[in-house]
């Protein structure tokens, strides 16, 4: 990988219509390094990812993104270190898997070949549906395709809201390897999630209570 | 605030001041007769109705460079007071057209840019109370301050063209010369100044009074208070 | 490697490319706009039953069809986004100005079409005869590009509100008279065979060009926080 991405959340603070989320969250993150968000539905941890990802705004706070531990990464290019699987990313449906991925990867500015899509595609299980409009897809499929969409952008950092909803065994398992797989090649995780197997790949955690 | 009290008595004062000179020392004018007096409210509001427009695109910019909340409030209080005035200057322009050309309106060049300017003042409010997030309403009113501030030039620009005017030359033509006889040019000045003032007074007062709003809402949901 | 790195122009044209295949696969917009246009001209051409119209009115009437439709249909290129909750995708990977960019060209494309669907249509109706059609074409074309660049920008201003529809229209009218008015003023003296003057043009793509830059300026504010 080209290059990696070290997190720093400083004082990270969100209050969500006068309500207080969270507050001082302080927590730095290298490459390689695993985090998990834990915590009970509505406690914010899909906020929190949204924020890092820049989405959404802190309250006080800030969220400062390195490029290989030393450049900050503005706003602007942010999309092209951060990968975020969420529930909320939602695919065009009149276009097919593979017309999704191919135009998301060129809207964040880069053009993969269409065989390392393909083979993305198949790496999760989708290289029969591959031509199929996405509007055909089940709930499953389309979280299926949120990873491959993963491995084509390939970023350093990647956020994982809940990663594994409406997976199989077989998908479940697939997450696993990936993310295994991830940590190895030194990219930075964020996890929110309520699986306790999920959280075992932690290297450090927050609880959202 | 004791300062702001002992402004708010002088400008009172100015005011009656200026409210005085404008009936009782402002001598009435050949062909426009008493109905000039109407004059001395007239250009200060159309005056300040443009100032504040002005004032809420620059707090605008302020915003989107800082993405502090202070300056959206600032740029949303202007605009408000803007309206306000607008709606002041169109009506006795309305009331001044009436009397002396015999009809309220006419689109007239001058009319058609204050009623111009006060739907895009209506635009931006309609467009503040559809967004409830208070960072995006800023966000978003902020840009669309701007954008109307960059499309203003192109009006003063096209609708004189189009229109014949009725409406008096302004002030200072285009020769720079001042064509005003001098008891009416400082009561006008001093007209001018005393509203600036009272703009000022009545922004420092709003702008108080929705801060203390917002803070009061900040506060209130630590103590449990939460809906 | 298995990617290469592309520029911002580039990611433009896919955001283009998507909104077009998307358009040709559901044929929404272009359907919604056709059949508006007709409904529009058709009442109007009733209503008048043959009657002449001075050219001062008939550019007044092609004016407010055309910027009626532009009201009726080039809101969806950002609410449909923000519907279907793809609006979160879009903000999470694509460049904004790519995003401007390519919504901007698809929105002139889309009024470019209705409005050569609407000028054949327009002058059988009511029964005007045009001698200087290249003038017209400009006043169209550039006429048009303002309205579509405007529109872009309070789209994605209105997809972040509550109120979408009627906003639009609020929002976008105001900033648009200037352009309007002098459109109208050139089209009517094409219509009567004289040829406008420089200024006229001049102020037109002026104004295009002034308000394409401002909403490049103000795109960014909006589309990161």
């Amino acid at each position: 990988m080209e290059h990696s991405v070290t997190v720093e959340l400083v004082d990270v603070t969100k209050y969500y219509e006068n309500k207080c989320l969270f507050r001082n969250i302080s927590k730095k993150l290298l490459p390689g390094e695993c985090l998990t968000v834990t915590g009970p539905n509505g406690s914010g941890k899909s906020t929190l990812l949204k924020i890092i990802s820049g989405l959404v705004k802190t309250s006080s706070g800030k969220i400062n993104l390195r490029c290989n531990a030393n450049r900050l990464i503005s706003p602007c290019e942010r999309a092209k270190y951060i990968g975020f699987v969420s529930p909320e990313l939602v695919f065009y449906k009149s276009l097919t898997g593979y017309e999704n991925i191919d135009f998301i990867a060129k809207a964040s500015g880069m053009a993969a070949l269409p065989e390392f899509i393909m083979a993305s595609l198949q790496r999760v299980g989708l290289s029969g549906q591959a031509h199929e409009p996405v509007i055909n897809y089940s709930t499953g499929m389309r979280q299926r395709l949120k990873f491959a969409l993963l491995l084509v952008l390939n970023p350093p950092l990647w956020l994982l809201d809940e990663p594994s909803s409406n997976l199989d065994t077989a998908g479940k398992k697939l997450v696993a390897d990936l993310i295994h797989k991830a940590l190895t090649r030194s990219t930075s995780i964020i996890l929110a999630t309520n699986e306790a197997e999920e959280a075992n790949y932690a290297h450090q955690k927050i609880n959202l209570a | 605030m004791l300062n702001h009290r002992i402004s708010n008595i002088i400008t009172a004062l100015a005011a009656v001041g200026v409210i005085y000179a404008v009936f009782f020392i402002v001598p009435p004018v050949e062909g426009l007769g008493e109905k000039v007096r109407i004059v001395f409210f007239h250009i200060p509001a159309a005056w300040i109705s443009v100032m504040a427009f002005v004032l809420s695109a620059l707090w605008a910019l302020r915003y989107l460079n800082t993405h502090q909340i202070e300056y959206d409030r600032k740029s949303a209080t202007a605009a408000g007071l803007g309206f306000f005035f607008c709606l002041l200057a169109t009506i006795s322009g309305a009331l001044f057209a009436k009397i002396t050309w015999g009809a309220y309106w006419n689109w007239d060049p001058r009319q058609t840019t204050i009623f111009i300017l006060l739907l895009l003042y209506g635009a931006s409010f309609a467009l503040r109370t559809a967004i409830h997030d208070i960072d995006q309403r800023a966000k978003i009113s902020s840009a669309y301050s701007l954008l109307s501030i960059v499309v203003m030039p192109f009006l003063v620009f096209v609708i004189p063209r189009y229109y014949s005017s009725l409406h008096p030359s302004p002030v200072i033509n285009s020769a720079a010369k001042i064509a005003m006889d001098p008891v009416m040019l400082y009561t006008l000045i001093a007209a001018l100044l005393v509203a600036s003032a009272l703009f000022r007074q009545l922004f420092i007062y709003y702008i108080e009074r929705t801060r203390r709003r917002d803070l009061a809402q900040k506060d209130s949901p630590e103590g449990g208070g939460r809906l | 490697m298995h990617t290469k790195k592309l520029t911002w122009p580039n990611s433009a044209w896919a955001i283009l490319y998507k909104d077009l295949l998307c358009e040709f696969r559901t044929r929404y917009a272009l359907g919604t706009l056709t059949m508006f246009t007709l409904v529009t001209l058709s009442g109007i051409s009733m209503t008048l039953a043959g009657a002449a119209i001075s050219s001062s009115i008939a550019a007044m009437l092609l004016w407010i069809i055309l910027f009626f439709c532009a009201m009726a249909g080039l809101a969806r290129t950002f609410v449909y986004e923000q519907e279907a909750g793809t609006l979160f995708t879009l903000r999470l990977y694509a460049n904004g100005q790519a995003v401007l960019a390519g919504k901007l060209l698809f929105n002139i494309l889309l009024l470019q079409l209705v409005t050569a669907l609407l000028i054949p249509l327009f002058l059988i109706f009511l029964n005007i005869e045009v001698h200087l059609w290249g003038q017209l074409v400009y006043v169209l074309f550039f006429g048009t590009v303002g309205v579509a660049a405007v529109a872009t920008l309070t789209a994605f201003m209105v997809s972040c509100t509550n109120a979408k529809g009627s906003l639009f229209t609020v929002i976008t009218f105001p900033l648009l008279l200037p352009q309007f008015l002098t459109a109208i003023a050139a089209t009517e003296q094409i219509l009567t065979d004289m040829i406008p003057s420089w200024n006229e043009c001049f102020f037109l793509a002026g104004y295009d060009a002034t308000v394409i830059a401002a909403a490049s300026l103000l795109f960014d504010y909006l589309w990161y926080d």
